[in-house]
């Protein structure tokens, strides 16, 4: 079977797939280790809607992650202290009644707190002052800019995000953020299209040069991170025929030395409504955590009990082994 | 054979090797030194074969570079840079073939 519905049929446990049979010749098994990153999507309500979105986040998505959700989340920090990271994201996560509560909680708990941002939301209603409520809090902030040039983010983000998107870095460079005097601010960058992302440190060297000599734009670090075939970008793949020869592209650039540096082997991911998965990409695919159990919820979730777990896979995690890897902190080699 | 240029001929460039392996085998080691990193990026090996790949009209090669420099963060803002830097030397080189025509004027005409 070839397309997009492919990936969607996973029935429980580690099931028999291309990937798995990598797997099995190096390194063998995908288990977990100590949980240390709790990310939370809070929901796929979004200000954009980009073409290659694996989460399918758009303004008239109505998911948005309730009250008592939230609190398991933070009850989850405060029963766990291996965990050191909340990691936020959605949809624009900033856009959830109850995000600055989140942050503001998880802070007193004396969490590492990671915001991923999209940038243009600053320029909605009522966010004007999300760089000042990062710094008050010490958030780390993670912005997507899939490209420098205006062009390709253009192309890929909708029209004039780019120009919304440095005017909201400007923002962020303003009260402090990306001058290596510890308000973090890293940016995400992912291909325009069909193909894998260029090495790390050659994209973060031109686009600081770029950023810097063309807009005064400064940040810390950037990550690349390879597109993931499924939701809206495994559709345009769909509908462009180029659905096989981008499997093709990340299966045939299987890199087992990628596997032990997995961000599912760390991190353990809850959705809009409480459920649990291994990563954000299995969430979307709705592979939830645990071998043919009852599924977990985030209510009264044991972490610890989660280390050694045996990780979910389908096709689509070839897309975080691929050339140097990729996880949500960049290449992994 | 549907045309002499088809796209799926590329994954079966390999399949020359049948009519002489062993300089098949040199050429593929030869290719890929070529093309490892050295004191040139492997971003400006890739150039030059996007570049050399035009000049020489090959239909497999542009695909094969235009998707290579993709994948070293280059857009087709940078090709277009790179496919006019071509052009334009391979006009200077139709007109530097001209001088004869100059030379051969200076020396025959009164």
């Amino acid at each position: 079977m070839s397309g997009p519905a492919a990936l969607r049929v996973v029935p429980g446990g580690q099931a028999p797939n291309r990937f798995a049979a990598r797997l099995a010749e190096g390194p063998g098994e995908l288990r977990a280790d100590v949980v240390n990153t709790l990310q939370v999507n809070v929901g796929k309500r979004c200000n954009q809607a980009c073409r290659h979105c694996h989460v399918d986040a758009s303004p008239t998505r109505t998911e948005v992650m309730p009250d008592d959700v939230v609190e398991a989340c933070l009850d989850v920090l405060a029963r766990d202290p291996d965990i050191e990271t909340l990691d936020i994201t959605g949809g624009a996560p900033e856009m959830h009644p109850r995000f600055r509560h989140l942050v503001t909680r998880a802070r007193e708990l004396g969490r590492r707190v990671l915001v991923r941002h999209n940038l243009t939301i600053q320029a909605e209603e009522g966010h004007g002052d999300l760089p000042q409520f990062f710094v008050e809090h010490g958030c780390e902030v993670v912005c997507s800019l899939p490209h420098y040039t205006a062009e390709a983010t253009d192309r890929q983000r909708g029209r004039g995000v780019y120009e919304a998107s440095i005017a909201g870095l400007r923002a962020l460079n303003a009260v402090g953020y990306g001058r290596g005097e510890g308000l973090v601010l890293d940016l995400v960058a992912n291909p325009v299209g069909a193909f894998l992302p260029p090495a790390q440190e050659d994209l973060e060297r031109d686009t600081r040069d770029y950023l810097e000599s063309r807009h005064g734009v400064v940040f810390d670090h950037l990550f690349t991170i390879t597109n993931m075939p499924i939701s809206r970008f495994a559709q345009w793949l769909d509908r462009a025929g180029l659905y096989d020869q981008y499997m093709d592209r990340i299966e045939q650039a299987y890199n087992p030395a990628t596997v032990p540096a997995l961000m599912c082997r760390t991190l353990v991911s809850i959705s809009w409504d409480g459920r649990v998965f291994d990563c954000d990409f299995n969430q979307m695919l709705d592979m939830e955590t645990g071998e043919g159990t009852a599924p977990l919820t985030v209510h009264g979730l044991d972490t610890k009990a989660l280390a050694n777990r045996l990780i979910q896979t389908a096709e689509h995690c070839f897309g975080c082994t691929a050339g140097a890897g990729s996880s949500c902190g960049g290449a992994i080699t | 054979m549907g045309a002499y240029f088809d796209d799926k001929d590329l994954a079966h460039f390999g399949d020359l090797k049948e009519h002489a392996p062993e300089l098949w085998e040199m050429f593929e080691k030869y290719y890929g030194e070529a093309f490892q990193p050295g004191l040139l990026t492997k971003r400006e090996k890739v150039l030059i074969g996007f570049a050399v790949s035009q000049s020489s009209q090959c239909p497999y090669c542009i695909d094969s570079y235009t998707q290579q420099a993709l994948e070293q963060g280059l857009t087709m803002k940078h090709l277009g840079e790179a496919m006019h830097a071509t052009a334009s030397l391979k006009a200077g080189i139709a007109l530097a073939h001209a001088l004869p025509a100059h030379n051969i004027d200076k020396k025959v005409s009164m």
